[in-house]
């Protein structure tokens, strides 16, 4: 039973992106809130600068979470053979377990979807075997959460290039990244075959913006924290608001083990593992889920009652369903003149003139330039497959082409099916004994066509940019869902093919909501932070006007 | 962890895979080290320490068949040869580890230790970055 200590208005599991705004706009609602995190509050030099572990090359460890030891899963390949697999290893789709979540390290790309990507299903029809559909909620319902996501958090970028979307009401804060030497390259080239560019809008300060620096542009972005605090996640900007208020307590290093329930089936709080292990139970009015799109489902699955036996919100064995994420098509191209000038993050320009309206294929996705790549990683990943893997040969082509080697890349709308799918194992369980997510299936083979479509335009792009030599792998079929997972608990207005109303809330239950990544109908062909942002800002919103 | 003659090989071994040229070598840029402290209890490559030392015997053996030489002393061309037949199995002596594998495992670790930041305890002084135009200045 409870004390009357650890009852709160809302509790939130979970302070990544979604449930640290969700912590932010409820506190300062006037709610009182617990927001409980299973990782810690990491600080610029915990993080680090590891090149073998990080969250971008996890060889043999990471610097964002969770413990390598005690919190395996299983994945379950495509002829049905489970392995058990640590956080760090290939086929996990980790993204992070700490304060700020995936936001701490992330590479802030800051996207908008667009109007089309929330219709999906009657845009293009749905094809066989596919659970696409459209989303409850529009572009236009959904449009002033994005401003607030990019004013609250805090967004570089420039409104007038985005003309691929409904025209914004307001700029962003700051001005975009300056321009590096690949990305004129890449303007360049894509204004000689008639492409039109954007630069890459980021969560990062371009300006000192909310009291913090801007940009240093160091060569250490993505996966890593910033050495001047000007990259934008939760744990800087709605987290500390929320505490700031008075009204918020934030745990740590606690591990939700379930959602409670009354006899009647109804939700009455959560129970966790605090840092001690000690289990502890906390009661609140409202429980918001923001465990990320693996975790949330799992959290669900594994909170059977006697009113729903399958897990709270599985009556219609949705939960865990139409996991997405992004394949990510590229080409690497070899270029005659230099396309490293060391200027990070590295990523500032993009096309999106074909994330819709490609012949043949459903959806498409946007193209960027690469962040800055890590020595390690461009040995282990961008090598042309003719180049000896060792040698005389490959140590002087690391030293002649380094700085004349980028890639052309970009996420690519997932076509969901409802095999690709999180539910717990039977057997396996964690350091605290709760059972453990499992992994199965793969994306719809549509979504393959749609990448190798991309992965042409990637080449094209490459090659009209002046590279004498291209290369990369074609896509396969595989699961996607990794650090851009989502799709888990999808919204609806029908319970039967849904999880969560348009509000976020979990259809049967009048005090259970969701706000993170899990809730997408569809993953758009962006990166998703802002829309996770900003539909956790529409959620909260939501739940504070309804008592 | 591993004997003298060993650690011998396996400096041989890491010079072909990174030669020393206007820059420094695998061994002299610390890819050894890297790889000695990774091997070594607590490290992340602990649990391949006693196939790093298998794989490295076997690959003296395999020197001794072909040229009654021990791998140290052949001359470049003739342990480069000999590392690509290692590579592509195609090996005469007998072998308790699969000698590809063995081979990639070691080309990896190596390009871990040399192309890593230097706080791996490889990569000493930032060389390979400095030789490539890597430069951390944030
Ligand atoms: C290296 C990297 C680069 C990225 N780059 C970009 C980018 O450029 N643009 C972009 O749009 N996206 C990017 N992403 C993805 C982005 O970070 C995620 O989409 C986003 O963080 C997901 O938000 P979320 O709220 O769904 O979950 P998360 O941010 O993952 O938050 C979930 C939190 O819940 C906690 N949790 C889980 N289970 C429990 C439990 N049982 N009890 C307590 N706490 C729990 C987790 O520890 C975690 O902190 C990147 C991610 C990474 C790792």
């Amino acid at each position: 039973m409870a004390s009357q200590a650890n009852r709160y208005d809302v509790i939130i599991v979970g302070a990544g992106a979604g449930g640290g705004v969700a912590a932010g706009v409820l506190a300062e609602a006037g709610k009182r809130v617990l927001l409980i995190e299973r990782g810690r509050s990491l600080s610029f030099e915990e993080i680090g600068r590891d090149h073998l572990r990080n969250q971008r090359l996890s060889q043999h460890g990471h610097n964002a979470g969770p413990d390598i030891v005690g919190n395996p899963r299983v994945s379950v390949d495509g002829r049905g053979r489970a392995r058990t697999i640590r956080p760090h290893e290939g086929g996990y789709h980790n993204n992070a377990a700490c304060v700020g979540g995936g936001t701490r390290v992330y590479g802030a790309q800051a996207w908008r979807f667009m109007p089309q990507d929330f219709r999906m299903a009657s845009t293009y029809g749905v094809p066989q075997g596919s659970s696409l559909a459209d989303w409850p909620i529009s572009y236009e319902d959904l449009e002033p959460y994005y401003e607030r996501a990019e004013w609250e958090v805090g967004v570089a970028g420039d409104r007038a290039a985005m003309t691929h979307l409904p025209s914004y009401r307001r700029d962003y804060p700051m001005p975009s990244i300056p321009v590096n030497q690949q990305g004129r390259v890449y303007r360049r080239g894509a204004s000689a075959i008639g492409w039109h560019t954007l630069p890459v809008p980021l969560l990062i300060n371009t300006t000192e913006y909310n009291g913090r620096a801007a940009c240093h542009q160091c060569q250490h972005c993505v996966g890593f924290a910033c050495p001047t605090d000007a990259k934008n996640g939760t744990q800087n900007t709605l987290i500390p608001r929320a505490v700031a208020t008075g009204r918020c307590e934030s745990v740590t290093e606690a591990m939700v083990e379930r959602i409670e329930t009354d006899g009647a089936g109804r939700v009455v709080g959560v129970a966790y593992f605090d840092r001690e292990g000690t289990r502890t139970e906390a009661r609140a009015e409202v429980v918001v889920l923001s465990a990320g799109a693996t975790e949330t489902a799992r959290l669900l699955l594994n909170s059977a009652t006697a009113a729903e036996p399958q897990g709270i919100g599985n009556t219609h064995d949705q939960v865990g369903r139409n996991l997405q994420g992004h394949y990510y098509p590229g080409v690497v191209g070899l270029f005659s003149e230099p396309m490293f000038d060391g200027l990070g993050p590295g990523v500032t320009t993009a096309t999106c003139r074909f994330n819709h309206g490609n012949d043949g294929v459903i959806g498409g996705g946007m193209l960027a330039d690469e962040f800055i790549v890590l020595p390690i990683i461009f040995q282990k990943r961008m090598l042309p497959p003719d180049l000896p893997k060792w040698g005389a040969a490959n140590k002087a082509f690391m030293r002649d082409s380094y700085r004349y080697i980028s890639d052309i890349k970009g996420p690519v709308q997932d076509i969901p099916s409802p095999e690709a799918r999180v539910t717990v194992d039977p057997q396996v369980r964690d350091r605290w004994g709760i059972p453990v997510v499992r992994l199965s299936g793969t994306t719809h083979p549509e979504t393959v066509r749609t990448a190798a479509f991309m992965w042409e335009r990637a080449k094209e792009w490459v090659l009209a940019s002046g590279a004498v030599k291209v290369w990369g792998k074609p896509p396969e079929l595989m699961l996607s869902g990794g650090q851009h997972q989502a799709g888990t608990c999808r919204m609806g207005d029908d319970p039967r093919t849904s999880v969560v109303d348009a509000h976020g809330r979990v259809h049967g239950h009048n005090n259970l909501y969701i706000a993170d990544a899990s809730v997408h109908v569809t993953n758009g062909g962006f990166n998703p932070v802002l829309t996770i942002l900003a539909l956790s800002f529409r959620t909260a919103e939501h739940i504070a006007q309804s008592w | 962890m591993l004997t003298a003659q060993q650690t011998e090989v396996l400096q041989a071994a890491i010079n072909r895979i990174i030669p020393p040229d206007e820059s420094p070598g695998g061994w002299d840029a610390g890819a050894g080290d890297y790889l000695l402290r990774q091997l070594d209890r607590g490290g992340d490559l602990s649990h391949f320490a006693e196939f790093y030392a298998k794989g490295l015997d076997a690959l003296n053996d395999e020197a001794r068949t072909e040229s009654w030489a021990a791998f140290a002393t052949m001359d470049d061309a003739a342990q480069d040869a000999l590392l690509a037949r290692v590579e592509a199995d195609e090996v005469t002596a007998k072998w308790p580890v699969e000698p590809s594998v063995f081979f990639r495992r070691l080309v990896e670790h190596t390009m871990e230790g040399f192309y890593g930041d230097p706080g791996n305890g490889g990569n000493r002084d930032a060389v390979s970055w400095q030789m490539i135009g890597f430069e951390v200045r944030g």
